[in-house]
């Protein structure tokens, strides 16, 4: 059985983070979505993907090519232009020799093996599947109803009461070649296909108790990065990893090859190192940090509850928490992420649509790709900054003087 | 729910099938039956009773044969006989058939034969597609075209497995409805309504589609459709998961999937025939006393079945938990025991039982195990018909008895004159209603259901609070809460509180309440300053409320809102919501849900 992931188009709500990369390629604790989805799938028995890419597809293809590294035959199909799921999941219609298939948001991230649930359920029920989760906040998305056998039998829009809240779509579906038939009298709609496909009583449900997120806004990378960690049982530490003396590790954290922790530094699990990091004197790494790969950390610096992509220089004397920074950001001596307001009031982020709440009080900042962001900077709560920008050094100018 | 199989190789495959009813046993297993093909003959034999208990008196296992089918069933209801169950036989002998599912036009196609002067010996849907495709044979000379004739004429949904002494080595097997998959491997194949059947033999699975019919042999297997007979080509499957996984069909536990499954077990409890309901209701209105029994969540259950008997039969029925019965109750001639276990294995049952015949009074059970000890036992037994219960914590058998007690109770009330004609059909109406009130909260309430769990999970202590039936309801939620999220939680009568159980309450002690509808005024009043004791001390309060008590809600900030039901049904929802609030905390703090530390299924021992 093959399995389509679709992961053509641009996220707007991601920025700005997607700005230079595909939805699946944003990293929490240390992987892409992409790779923790290409695991599940091989381990489900799934080796034969089909890629809808279109955005950003080159850092995708880089990364994983034809999949052999992960164990995984890969084949790409562009969907140019991108013009919804069920076009580009009509494009796939000739590669899937007209066999049932999987069926993958590429925003998806689970924990633990959903998909042989799925393929459990369809084999038990014949009709097509769809995961089903119960996230605590279900705003975004259709509600299910299941009957007895775990059929659904209804697809309701979100009810405004809170008190009530249903299991609803997880973003993985089992298909059968016939739903092209059912996407051609839907005119490639496919939220139509599935009303259509549940009103014919083709449709079961498997319910994912496992971890779940739909990657949808940035601050849900942070909330994704502490799933993944939430599960880590033990410190794993690469052979190659030199520790310094007096450097204190607590807690399951994880430090991959070359990478060097001077002494004085206090790494508290769980918490990501990636390969060929370098981590100054006296730094302190708490809980849910995910330092991507060759970066340096300077002197005195304090990290907590963050992503970093990789390829990021922190100038010493900074403060970076509860925030995601893209990849190979430069950021001064003595730069501060505040991350709380002073009344813990949800902190607003300043998005395409406006300022939106992110529902936490403590948010820091959201910093694109090769970002340079000079010495003494102090970031507000639920600050975004676009992938190349410029912030200069905060100095007094010499002329001045 | 029912599960067949078939098995063709190369030698004796009969050990072979024999394992893969055992394997689909947990489908159920009230009745099972093998029908094999050996030296160009059929030969079946089965009978009532698990697949081990059918063995040891039918001796399957000593069958021979290279081509075989297999059939395991739970009857929810009706007769439950050794000519009822499969496989069927055409009456010359050569077509013999397993089925799951349901013929619609059976009746029809049965008078029709019996026109034609076919005698039937069971009375299952099954039997008339032996004799269809013994007919057709006959016409046709083809099995194939014998097979698709007969399957042409049925109505309904259904999957079959046949065997013939007309093509040995082949089974013929179709899908329609109900699951079938076929496991291909060398020199031998299966086919079986789960993979849970061949898995020690092959992970090559091949799931048929609806519509779909296979011939299976031992060098291989033909699958096509039935409109066209064209030929299928669809790639096996290689089955990763473990037979575990597909047993819980689709569910993270089985505690969940049994939780779900409760709008069906309300069905069947409510079609547990009304002669058996009566015969009960007889049984107590002549008894000098009857006791009520049963020991952990059915000692709940009988003492939720205590306020039905005293509120709508006006019998007070003396209720005592197994463990203490011995030393408790004083029973004798004349008096009647009712005993109440899902696995009628409980050891501290049968012994109380056991002491209770002793003492030459009458005995009789509430059980979903056919054929277990207690039923076997006690002079008068009710099958409750929910369906095997995996999860060693109970939550839909539970619900099913305290249904049984409440039809009992109603039919003793109407006896007594103490329910009129107009009450008691508004009561049946109200539990008919409830099976998709039940299905509808389930769906629509989890969410919030999660949520809140997720939230409170941190506290330690905890109080379940309610008044009158909401107290053994009470006990019963926190039971459950105890066996699954291994915190402290006790249920307490809330008029108890200010005589001695308020000293415990203070921030630490979190308290839940279940609170009657609104229409029971004085309940309900009677709850709300027990829950306004509580939050006049500081005590965190939950509450499971209904979404039409106004007051209630200005109350307690924490809660979840029930759909509005008739007051004689609400303590079921009460029930089931607070079994879901137990999964989900013992889920958020990650405890070993379908079986706690410490605890057993049934426990067998003293």
């Amino acid at each position: 059985m093959k399995a389509v992931i679709l992961a053509a188009a641009r996220s707007e709500r991601l920025l700005p983070f997607t700005e230079t990369r595909a939805k699946p390629m944003i990293r929490v604790a240390g992987r892409t979505i992409l790779e923790y989805m290409g695991a599940a799938l091989r381990d489900a028995g799934i080796v034969d993907l089909l890629l809808v890419v279109n955005h950003k597809r080159e850092g995708i293809q880089r990364a994983f090519e034809h999949g052999h590294n992960f164990g995984l035959n890969i084949e790409y199909v562009v969907q140019d232009p991108i013009d919804g799921i069920g076009a580009g999941l009509r494009r796939c219609e000739s590669e899937l020799d007209g066999e049932p298939f999987l069926l993958v948001y590429g925003d998806v991230l689970a924990t633990g093996q959903p998909f042989t649930n799925v393929l459990q359920q369809h084999g038990e029920s014949g009709d097509a599947v769809a995961a089903l989760s119960l996230p605590p906040s279900s705003s975004e998305f259709g509600n299910v109803y299941l009957d007895n056998d775990m059929r659904i039998t209804r697809l309701v829009e979100k009810p405004s009461d809170p008190h009530l809240s249903n299991y609803v779509f997880a973003g993985i579906y089992l298909l059968s070649p016939t739903v092209f038939r059912v996407l051609d009298q839907c005119g490639n709609d496919i939220e139509q296909t599935y009303q259509a496909l549940i009103r014919e009583g083709k449709m079961h449900g498997t319910l994912w108790e496992g971890g779940w997120i739909d990657v949808r806004r940035p601050w849900q990378i942070l909330e994704a990065n502490r799933m993944v960690m939430d599960l880590w049982s033990r410190a794993e530490i690469d052979a190659s990893a030199r520790l310094e003396d007096n450097v204190r590790i607590e807690g399951a954290v994880h430090i991959e090859a070359g990478v060097v922790v001077s002494s004085g530094s206090v790494l508290k699990g769980p918490c990501f190192v990636g390969r060929g990091t370098f981590i100054g004197n006296n730094t302190l790494i708490r809980e849910y940090t995910s330092l991507g790969p060759d970066s340096v950390v300077g002197y005195g610096t304090e990290l907590k509850n963050c992503v970093l992509f990789g390829r990021s220089t922190l100038g010493r004397l900074s403060f970076i928490g509860d925030s995601v920074i893209g990849e190979g950001v430069h950021l001064g001596s003595g730069v501060t992420t505040v991350n709380v307001h002073r009344d813990w009031r949800p902190v607003e982020v300043q998005t395409e649509e406006g300022a939106v709440s992110s529902g936490m009080s403590k948010v820091g900042a959201f910093i694109g790709d090769d970002v340079y962001i000079g010495a003494r900077h102090v970031l507000g709560p639920g600050t975004r900054i676009r992938a190349g920008a410029v912030v200069d050094d905060l100095i007094t100018q010499p002329s001045l003087l | 729910m029912c599960g067949i199989s078939g098995v063709t190789g190369t030698g004796n495959i009969v050990q072979i099938l024999y394992e893969s009813i055992r394997s689909l046993e947990y489908r159920g297993y009230d009745s099972c039956g093998l029908g094999v093909v050996h030296n160009g003959e059929v030969a079946v034999r089965k009978n009532v009773g698990g697949v081990e208990e059918v063995n040891q008196r039918e001796h399957l296992t000593s069958m021979k044969g290279n081509a075989g089918i297999a059939h395991t069933r739970w009857a929810t209801h009706g007769k439950v006989t050794q000519v009822n169950a499969h496989p069927h036989v055409s009456m010359d002998g050569r077509f013999s058939v397993v089925h799951n599912g349901i013929i619609n036009n059976y009746q029809d196609i049965r008078q029709e034969l019996l026109q034609q002067g076919v005698q039937f010996v069971s009375e299952t849907d099954t039997e008339v597609m032996a004799h269809l495709v013994a007919l057709a044979y006959a016409e046709f000379g083809d099995v194939e075209d014998a097979f698709l004739a007969a399957v042409k004429r049925l109505e309904g949904s259904y999957a079959f497995c046949m065997v013939t002494a007309a093509d040995p080595e082949a089974i013929y097997c179709v899908r329609n409805g109900s699951p079938l998959v076929l496991g291909l491997s060398k020199g031998r194949n299966f086919v079986a309504s789960d993979v849970n059947a061949f898995l020690p033999h092959t992970r090559e699975a091949l799931f048929m589609d609806d519509g779909e019919y296979a011939v299976v042999r031992p060098a291989g297997v033909a699958l096509r459709r039935i409109a066209d007979r064209t030929e299928v080509r669809r790639k096996p499957l290689h089955i990763e998961w473990d037979a575990e996984t597909s047993r819980k069909g689709g569910y993270a536990h089985y505690m969940l999937k049994e939780i779900f499954e409760q709008p069906q077990t309300l069905l069947n409890a409510l079609n547990v025939p009304r002669a058996e309901i009566e015969k009960y209701a007889q049984l107590v209105q002549d008894a000098r006393q009857t006791y009520l029994m049963g020991v952990g969540t059915t000692h709940y259950v009988a003492l939720t079945g205590q306020y039905f008997f005293s509120q709508l039969a006006g019998r007070l029925l003396p209720t005592v938990s197994a463990d203490e019965f011995e030393d408790l109750a004083v029973v004798g001639p004349g008096d009647l025991l009712i005993s109440i276990s899902q696995s009628g294995e409980t050891y501290d049952t049968r012994r109380a039982v056991a002491f209770a015949k002793a003492h030459g009074a009458r005995t009789a059970s509430i059980v979903n195990v056919m054929g277990s000890s207690l039923s076997m036992m006690t002079d008068d037994v009710i099958l409750q018909g929910s369906g095997p219960e995996i999860c060693v914590v109970s939550t839909k058998a539970a619900l099913a008895q305290m249904v049984i007690l409440l039809r009992i109770a109603l039919e003793l009330g109407r006896r007594a004159g103490r329910i009129d004609t107009a009450t008691y059909k508004a009561y049946y109406a109200d539990l008919e209603a409830l099976p998709s009130v039940v299905q509808d909260a389930l769906n629509e309430r989890s969410g919030a259901v999660r949520n809140l769990a997720d939230r409170v999970v941190q506290y330690r202590n905890w109080l379940v609070l309610g008044r009158g039936i909401y107290y053994p309801i009470s006990l019963e939620a926190a039971l459950k809460m105890k066996e699954v999220t291994y915190l402290h939680v006790e249920g307490m009568p809330a008029g108890f509180l200010k005589h001695g159980t308020l000293a415990l309450v203070d921030e630490t002690m979190l308290s839940l309440f279940l609170l009657p509808p609104v229409e029971e005024k004085v309940l309900h009043e009677q709850s709300l300053s027990a829950l306004e004791e509580v939050l006049a001390r500081g005590g965190p309060v939950l509450g499971f409320v209904f979404e039409n008590d106004a007051r209630a809600k200005a109350l307690i900030s924490d809660r979840i809102e029930l759909p509005v039901v008739p007051r004689t049904v609400a303590p079921f929802l009460q029930l089931i919501m607070a079994q879901l609030f137990a999964y989900f905390s013992a889920l958020k703090l990650g405890r070993s849900i379908d079986k706690p530390r410490n605890l057993a299924k049934s426990v067998t021992v003293g």
